[in-house]
């Protein structure tokens, strides 16, 4: 954390006279307050405002405490618009239609594209701090908020999908942590037939941006194949490793080898539903999903659920999730104040709310200094072993490496039939070949409109 | 003041006359100005008047959002051009991709079979439910009326979460009970199942909206004249027969009612696919809104194409409503 300097002894009489007037003569000149050098964050803005308010999704409690911080610390009630998370765009962009007012709000990597095409995200470079805020950024952070080299948010937290199994069952079953996908599908069978459990996997595979589709990107790049290349053109024809990966993954559903209910659920539900303990294995989804299902005042198996990695070289996928000033705000330098309290540095210089999701949601950052530091070693402790997870951390890509449509506009409404022929496919109303060959026609058609 | 009074209130009427004639002989009353315009008001015009308010209230709520959305139909728009108020025209191409959207069909084909399930259904349950709570002599009926009339209190995003949770598939009551009774030896996943997903749909649907149907039948009983019932036992007339020669062709009015009524709820249901399947698995579940909801506010937010394709589903329902009535009524006739 950077200091604010204060002191003025170092400076002579007439040094300290001369620096005053010229602070003075440039405060006159643009209206606003003298900065200490580095700690814009702590600098109050020149102009007044009432509220502010930001729209967000629901995720736990994570809104309560910073807002009171931000009240208390310059004076500007908050006012929150919550929704739920497949909800949250169709809340924002209705608002925004509505010519409302809205100073702050946040993105899935997936939908951010849309909400700066649609013109409703103010670029962040040459506000105070932008900078150094960019040169802690992670990898994975880099690639969502920086956008045609423009900063356009601040991380709100980032991910790694990772794998997890319920101990009882496996020591039940004297199976180890599977190693490749072929071992997966015998010791589905095996546990099926020897009456373990009647569905070993839980999918997350409800549809959505991250759910059905994460899953499916998440399997295809662990097996070595990526969506679309770096040039944008799509990996899904003949023999591609995303069309097998979706003709292995088709089985587990057929032979009832996986959960039928993994075709709803999305991430919290399926931890929600993996708490039941009739499943071995869940994911690969969202490292977090153990703070629900280690955590003993939610879970009946709290504590006897473990993570692991992706078979093979263990390579898996991330992503982060952004906040961003909105270009519907009310004040422009007081939006920027309170992207940082949700995004960045509070007036303290700490990236307090980056902290606290660590240690009270499990969230990681997208700071590189607060993944490194122990509000994720240690405050991760309680649901799980942060030493594994930050293993499977290193050897994450941020997703849009491996799908690289996630940057277009027509990202997201490919997406929409990604999950409807994929469950087509899941629940065998369709082949694989099928499902692949009317994903291939629909990039042009959603190109197109 | 009024010059015609077309009431039957002949004694208010000379009261009113009598003040008059006191008020223009310089009467105790106060003196009012003449305004002469005003007072000579034809009943056809006053009426006019009158209405004016309903009918800028309904232009304003009604009138005008409907007329927009048709404007928006025809042009290119999304949320930014919404709040500039700018919008490039695009013609019947709205209607053109929709036209041309397999997903636009198959959600229009899911609507029409959704909106047959659940209209017949209800009609067939709402008269059988009538009668039954119409019974007199069976005291249960009274509790019957009230219990019934509960599920329409309850609200539509509400009644869907419970019944995904009566549909879950390792938890569910539905399969519990069904497996408790021997009805099945595995649990069934109904809203999991492409084949039984749309179906499944169609049963909260009828149990949140059934009472209102339930309500406008037994109503329409009540106004069946009972001497009816005895002369035609006393001919020896058994209950099918009143039922099929008395109470069916005097209910056909209010059954057109619910017919149209409930074709047009049912070719709109939104909350139940929004809480329960949100369209899957798959496509299984698109129905019309759904679409309309999809396309206009979900990336990339175009709410052109959702209006068109409201305008098509509400010509569908507008063209369904004219032909029920046109076909009902003339073989009434």
């Amino acid at each position: 954390m950077m200091g604010r300097p204060t002191g003025t002894g170092a400076l002579g009489r007439r040094a300290l006279l001369k620096s005053s007037t010229a602070a003075l003569a440039l405060a006159a000149l643009f209206g606003r307050p003298t900065r200490a050098a580095g700690t814009p964050w702590a600098d109050r803005p020149a102009t007044r405002v009432d509220r502010l308010n930001f729209v967000v999704w629901t995720y736990g409690d994570i809104y309560t405490k910073i807002s009171k911080k931000f009240d208390d610390d310059w004076g500007v009630p908050l006012d929150a618009t919550i929704s739920s998370f497949n909800d949250h765009p169709t809340k924002l962009m209705t608002m925004y239609a509505g010519g409302e007012t809205i100073d702050v709000s946040e993105s899935s990597p997936f939908s951010f594209p849309n909400f700066i095409t649609q013109g409703l995200v103010e670029p962040l470079d040459g506000l105070p701090g932008s900078d150094e805020y960019q040169k802690n950024f992670t990898e994975s952070a880099k690639q969502v908020a920086v956008v045609d080299g423009k900063l356009m948010g601040l991380p709100y937290f980032s991910t790694v999908w990772v794998w997890n199994y319920y101990t009882d069952l496996m020591e039940k079953a004297r199976f180890e942590p599977f190693k490749t996908y072929d071992e997966l599908l015998e010791q589905c069978r095996k546990a099926k037939k020897d009456g373990i459990c009647d569905y070993s996997i839980q999918w997350v595979a409800g549809v959505g941006l991250e759910q059905l589709p994460g899953t499916w990107y998440q399997l295809t790049w662990n097996r070595g194949g990526v969506f679309f290349d770096k040039a944008g053109n799509h990996q899904l024809g003949p023999g591609s490793i995303a069309r097998e990966t979706l003709k292995w993954w088709i089985p587990t559903f057929t032979e009832q080898l996986a959960d039928p209910e993994s075709l709803k659920v999305q991430f919290t539900t399926s931890a929600k539903a993996f708490c039941a303990g009739k499943n071995i294995y869940r994911g690969p989804n969202h490292h977090y999903g153990l703070n629900i299902i280690n955590d003993p005042t939610q879970s009946p198996i709290a504590g006897k659920v473990k993570v692991m990695g992706s078979p093979g070289d263990g390579k898996t996928i991330g992503d982060t999730h952004v906040y961003f000033l909105c270009s519907a705000n009310r004040d422009k330098e007081w939006a920027w104040k309170l992207l940082q309290y949700l995004g960045g540095r509070t007036k303290d210089g700490a990236y307090t709310q980056a902290n606290n999701l660590a240690r009270d949601a499990m969230l990681g950052s997208g700071y590189a200094s607060v993944m490194k530091s122990a509000a994720i070693t240690e405050g991760w402790k309680p649901w799980g072993d942060p030493e594994k997870i930050l293993e499977i951390w290193d050897k994450a890509i941020y997703v849009g490496e491996m799908c690289n449509s996630i940057y277009k506009p027509w990202h997201f409404p490919w997406t929409d039939r990604v999950n409807i022929e994929v469950q087509k496919a899941l629940t065998g109303q369709i082949t694989a070949d099928r499902c692949c060959d009317t994903l291939i026609a629909a990039i042009k058609e959603v190109q197109k409109s | 003041m009024l010059r015609h009074i077309d009431r039957g209130d002949q004694g208010s009427a000379e009261k009113l006359s009598a003040l008059e004639a006191d008020h223009d002989s310089g009467g105790a009353l106060p003196a009012a100005p003449k305004r002469r315009g005003s007072a000579e008001l034809s009943a056809g015009k006053l009426g006019v008047v009158m209405n004016l308010p309903t009918l800028a209230t309904l232009a304003l709520v009604l009138a005008y959002p409907i007329g927009y959305a048709a404007y928006l139909s025809f042009h290119k728009v999304t949320p930014a051009q919404l709040r500039r108020g700018v919008f490039p025209s695009v013609g019947l191409g709205n209607y053109q991709r929709i036209l041309s959207d397999p997903l636009f069909l198959l959600a229009l084909k899911n609507t029409l079979v959704f909106t047959a399930v659940t209209v017949v259904a209800e009609l067939a349950l709402a008269i059988a439910i009538a009668l039954l709570i119409g019974q007199r002599q069976v005291w249960t009926s009274r509790v019957t009326r009230f219990l019934i009339l509960l599920p329409y209190a309850v609200p539509p995003i509400a009644n869907g979460l419970i019944w995904s949770f009566m549909y879950n598939f390792d938890f569910g009551f539905l399969n519990r009970l069904l497996f408790s009774a021997g009805l099945i030896s595995k649990p069934v996943n109904w809203i999991g199942d492409p084949n039984t997903a749309l179906f499944a749909l169609t049963v909260p649907y009828i149990w949140r909206t059934l009472p209102f149907a339930v309500l406008l039948v037994h109503a329409a009983l009540q106004g069946i004249n009972p001497e009816l019932f005895e002369a035609a036992s006393v001919d020896g007339a058994g209950p099918f027969t009143r039922f099929r020669h008395i109470t069916l062709p005097l209910l056909v009015p209010i059954l057109v009612v619910l017919l149209v009524l409930r074709t047009s709820f049912a070719f709109v249901v939104f909350e139940e696919v929004l809480a329960i399947t949100q369209g899957g698995p798959g496509d299984a579940t698109w129905v019309a809104v759904w679409y309309s909801y999809k396309r206009s506010f979900a990336p990339p937010f175009d709410i052109g194409i959702g209006a068109a394709s409201a305008y098509v589903l509400a010509l569908i329902i507008g063209a369904l409503a004219l032909a029920y009535v046109t076909m009902i009524y003339r073989r009434i006739e």
